[in-house]
């Protein structure tokens, strides 16, 4: 395949940056089609419109999702990329690879594809970008006899499960995200890889309230470390990190790393003013704490998140394609995440939200659009969780409160012409 | 009474090549028996799929069900 004239593809070469067009130009000389694909990129900046063709037939056998079918609208002009199918492989939990699995990846995706890849998509899985129909059977064959790797979600599917790097090396984690993720992906196989819902679901799971996968921007689902007692606090470190002995961030910001002010940078700073100081210790209310995570990232050697740890449940974040993006609604306010028992518990909060949304979710809707569709108190209600304040998002603005039947004592059974008696002239 | 799950491959099948749009949500096929939990409704699809009578269309971020001649025929 020859090398195109590419002058607005040359450009994105400039700057200070690492640039794409390198990486390709340099894979191209190993492998000629990625010249095709800065030559069609370089028309669709010209034509300013996409040349691949919306979606299409595409998969491997038995499977719904995994591969995302591409193919270009100008095959003739540019035939190296007429098909150029992306392949999603379902990243390991918090990322964690063997060296030498991901050499024979990169050797197999040599021979199988363009050898392109994104570690990682948006997804979080490993993508593999490009490649044609004939090379998908043989690539998977590959994949799942010789590496022993699987195809991650797409389309209407279980989206690729993914999590935060938990317990295996964070000290805030309330709950093993890995175990989680990693039981959720083995426990709905079927729902990953054959398509089951009105569009895409994704589950994520942040150890604490950090929230390092951004889990409660980016998923249906998002579970949430957090504590339901107290948070420990070491009243020794704390003087440490007055004295100056002990240096705020864990030194991760230098500037701050001088002159300690607790008042000014962790007490004031409270969102909800629950923080205060008696003489040199520091005191929280903890019934007020909103799980901010401000003072302990400030702090981390002198305070910790309580004994009692579990997740929150948020539902029905996405991103802007109708009504605006949305945030995770605060669903569940606290569930245990026992692996000794399956994680039984978030199985129960999973499988009911599913059989409604199944049923009730309208096509192409995400579960956060259905819930503004029907109303959280109507969600609530099907998901068997009686309303507190927290779900609360604002001040009611309609004055008007409609009960049910079965809030009402006797129900709207009545006895009209009884009732009227009394209004009798 | 819930159809067997033939039954409702049959009615799938035909929604499938005789329906005026080529392409269908699997919400779609839930008219075709509905009695049937949608879990079943998509095992159902997922089993022509298998059986090579129904191929899956995917955009990527959607994925629609589709009759493999029909669809077939449309792609070419």
């Amino acid at each position: 395949m020859p090398k195109h004239e590419t002058p607005l593809m040359d450009d994105l070469e400039k700057g200070p940056w690492p640039s794409f067009v390198s990486d390709l130009k340099r894979q191209a000389e190993k492998n000629p089609q990625c010249w095709d694909i800065i030559g069609q990129m370089e028309l669709s900046f010209k034509d300013r419109m996409t040349h691949w063709k919306h979606g299409g037939i595409v998969g491997v056998f038995g499977y719904g999702g995994g591969i995302v079918g591409r193919y270009s609208d100008v095959p003739e002009q540019f035939p190296g990329v007429a098909h150029f199918h992306t392949v999603r492989l379902n990243q390991p939990s918090s990322k964690f690879y063997r060296t030498d699995l991901l050499r024979k990846m990169c050797d197999l995706w040599e021979k199988r594809g363009s050898g392109m890849t994104n570690l990682h998509g948006s997804t979080g899985d490993l993508i593999l970008l490009g490649t044609r129909t004939e090379e998908l059977e043989p690539l998977f064959y590959d994949l799942t006899h010789d590496l022993e790797w699987d195809l991650g979600g797409s389309g209407s599917n279980l989206r690729t499960p993914e999590c935060c790097i938990g317990k295996a090396r964070c000290e805030w984690s309330c709950y093993d995200t890995q175990a989680t993720c990693h039981g959720m992906t083995m426990k709905y196989q079927d729902e990953i890889h054959r398509p089951a819902f009105p569009y895409k679901f994704k589950f994520k799971f942040s150890g604490c309230p950090n929230d390092c996968v951004a889990a409660i921007a980016r998923s249906d689902l998002s579970a949430i470390g957090t504590w339901r007692d107290n948070i420990r606090i070491n009243q020794d470190e704390v003087k440490k990190y007055i004295s100056g002995e002990n240096v705020p961030n864990g030194g991760g910001i230098p500037a701050k790393a001088k002159k300690f002010d607790i008042q000014k940078e962790v007490i004031d700073l409270c969102p909800t003013g629950c923080m205060w100081m008696e003489g040199d210790a520091l005191k929280i209310d903890d019934a007020e704490c909103t799980r901010c995570m401000h003072c302990l990232n400030v702090m981390p050697k002198a305070l910790r998140p309580g004994v009692d740890q579990g997740a929150s449940v948020m539902m029905g974040a996405k991103a802007p394609i109708l009504d605006g993006a949305q945030l995770g609604t605060l669903v569940v306010p606290f569930i245990k995440m026992d692996p000794d028992n399956e994680f039984e518990e978030l199985v129960d909060v999973i499988e009911k939200c599913w059989d409604y949304w199944m049923e009730h979710g309208k096509n192409r809707e995400r579960l956060g659009e259905t819930i503004q569709r029907i109303g959280l108190p109507t969600f609530l209600r099907v998901m068997e969780i009686e309303p507190i304040p927290q779900h609360v998002k604002e001040p009611r603005s309609n004055p008007y409160v409609f009960w049910r039947e079965e809030e009402v004592e006797g129900g709207w059974q009545r006895d009209v012409k009884e009732f009227r008696k009394k209004h009798a002239q | 009474m819930a159809l067997s799950i033939e039954e409702l491959k049959e009615k799938i099948m035909e929604k499938a090549l005789k329906g005026p749009k080529t392409q269908l949500y699997v919400k779609d096929f839930y008219a075709c028996d509905p009695e049937a939990k949608p879990r079943a409704v998509k095992n159902a699809a997922n089993d022509l799929v298998k059986e090579g009578r129904m191929v899956f269309w995917s955009s990527g971020s959607t994925t629609m069900y589709a009759a493999k001649e029909r669809a077939q025929k449309e792609q070419d």
